[in-house]
């Protein structure tokens, strides 16, 4: 039995028989079109699979699934939006999902990574940050901070790091929180998050433990 | 007065005083349907205005437009009870040659009606439309519908898109501004502001509204989620709301 989490950027597919872990581009994934999953979440998951799941409700349960504390905030920053949820005592306290103004700004990041031959996993951490509103004035700023004589990597990191602030903010300034998604695997992500508060990276597979939780 | 075409109606947005639609129909004619300009009537997009305007605003000059000739008059809510885009949405219709009476809604007016619908077990969507109603018709209900303990909220504004409303239970209880449309009292911020700190809301507005302040405002005092939605739902927007409809149980 496969289940499945099709992000707008990254799928996760899982094979429940045999453990195996599969995490493909997404624009590879739209043309399997054959392709088919017991339960799936995600953009991109309609139509492929005969349960499909609420995302939020998928990181939530996942969160449930792999942390113990009692209260905790967990956070998944996707390639188009990003998801939060806080519990205490185990139970939803508070939830959003930020969807347009705002997102969309990890698949800018890695188009301007792409773009500027940028390694995330050297890149150090910036002290300065643009505003990100959204992807295309993020990007905006970047090309303006270039334009002025920051190299690329600065700028890009200082996109990261407004990108930063603005998940710092819609979770509403905890003094930890969970990370789900491709940024657990982002050092420069994670450490300017820890400028400001506690960061523990779960990994890109929350919401397929969300999916298994469902299962039981 | 005047002899209208069968088609011909008044139209009206917001709230407007129960006085000036009264002396609007004796004036235009009694018979003639009033019909509510806010609503999505799938009127073509006129492009008048910004694609970043409210879609509610959107709507009223997009059906005034649309309407044309067969519109005899527009009874504009143009006060504090709606917004400044609905007091230029006002200006630009008379610019454009429509018959505009402003209307604003004064605090010496404000009823105290039964929130007989806001608490109701009810579909949400029937709700709405039955509190929207009363702006026309404010007489009682005959039989009122049962009412309940909430469960959820719904806060704001009836929004361009119903599908939304579809998602909550018959014991989702009506606040904001919708409420104050139930109570006659269109501009009453206090009483907008109004929600039950223990059931898990939805503060909801169209983006590029102004109310978006009070939402996210109202939403995290209370722990409750704003949710905004420019034109129509999209499937991101009904994942959202579904989750927090089943978490917050």
């Amino acid at each position: 039995m496969k289940i499945a989490d099709c992000g707008s950027t990254y799928s996760k597919i899982l094979d429940l028989d045999s453990g195996a872990l599969e995490i493909v581009a997404t624009k590879e994934l739209v043309r399997r079109k054959s392709e088919r999953y017991e339960v799936a979440t995600g953009h991109c998951a309609r139509g492929r699979c005969a349960v499909y799941r609420n995302e939020l409700i998928a990181l939530a349960e996942g969160g449930l699934a792999l942390v113990a504390d009692g209260d905790f905030s967990l956070v998944d920053v996707g390639g188009r939006d990003i998801k939060f949820v806080r519990l205490k005592g185990r139970k939803v306290e508070k939830l959003d999902w930020n969807l347009s103004c705002g997102s969309t700004t990890g698949a800018t990041l890695e188009l301007l990574g792409n773009y500027y031959d940028i390694d995330f996993s050297t890149l150090p951490p910036s002290d300065r940050w643009v505003n990100v509103t959204c992807g295309v004035f993020g990007m905006e700023r970047v090309l303006e901070q270039i334009s002025l004589g920051t190299s690329p990597e600065e700028s890009v990191a200082m996109f990261l790091h407004g990108l930063v602030r603005n998940v710092i903010d819609f979770i509403g300034r905890p003094a930890h929180f969970y990370l789900s998604g491709g940024f657990c695997e982002n050092p420069c992500f994670v450490l300017t998050a820890e400028r400001y508060c506690r960061v523990t990276p779960l990994g890109r597979t929350v919401l397929l433990e969300g999916l298994k939780k469902g299962l039981e | 007065m005047k002899k209208h075409p069968a088609d011909t109606v008044i139209g009206y947005f917001g709230f407007p005083r129960r006085k000036i639609l009264r002396e609007t129909r004796e004036r235009f004619g009694p018979d003639l349907p009033l019909v509510d300009l806010d609503v999505d009537m799938g009127a073509p997009d006129s492009g008048i205005l910004p694609a970043t305007t409210c879609r509610i605003v959107a709507n009223v000059v997009d059906n005034a437009l649309s309407l044309g000739s067969a519109l005899a008059a527009v009874v504009a809510a143009v006060g504090e009870d709606k917004c400044d885009r609905g007091r230029h949405a006002a200006f630009l219709l008379r610019k454009m040659g429509f018959s505009v009476i402003e209307s604003r809604f004064p605090e010496e007016e404000f009823e105290s009606r039964p929130l007989v619908f806001s608490r109701a077990r009810l579909p949400l969507r029937e709700k709405i439309d039955r509190i929207m109603a009363t702006v026309v018709d404010p007489s009682a209900p005959d039989p009122a519908p049962a009412s309940c303990e909430p469960t959820h909220g719904f806060w704001g504004v009836p929004p361009h898109d119903f599908r939304i409303l579809d998602l909550f239970p018959e014991t989702t209880h009506v606040y904001g501004w919708t409420r104050c449309v139930e109570a006659g009292r269109p501009s009453d911020v206090e009483l907008e502001c109004r929600v039950d700190d223990a059931i898990p809301t939805i503060f909801f507005t169209q983006s590029f509204c102004a109310k978006q302040d009070l939402a996210h405002f109202l939403a995290e005092r209370h722990r409750g989620l704003a949710v905004d939605c420019h034109r129509e739902i999209n499937d991101s927007i009904l994942a959202k709301v579904e989750a927090f409809v089943r978490l917050s149980r």
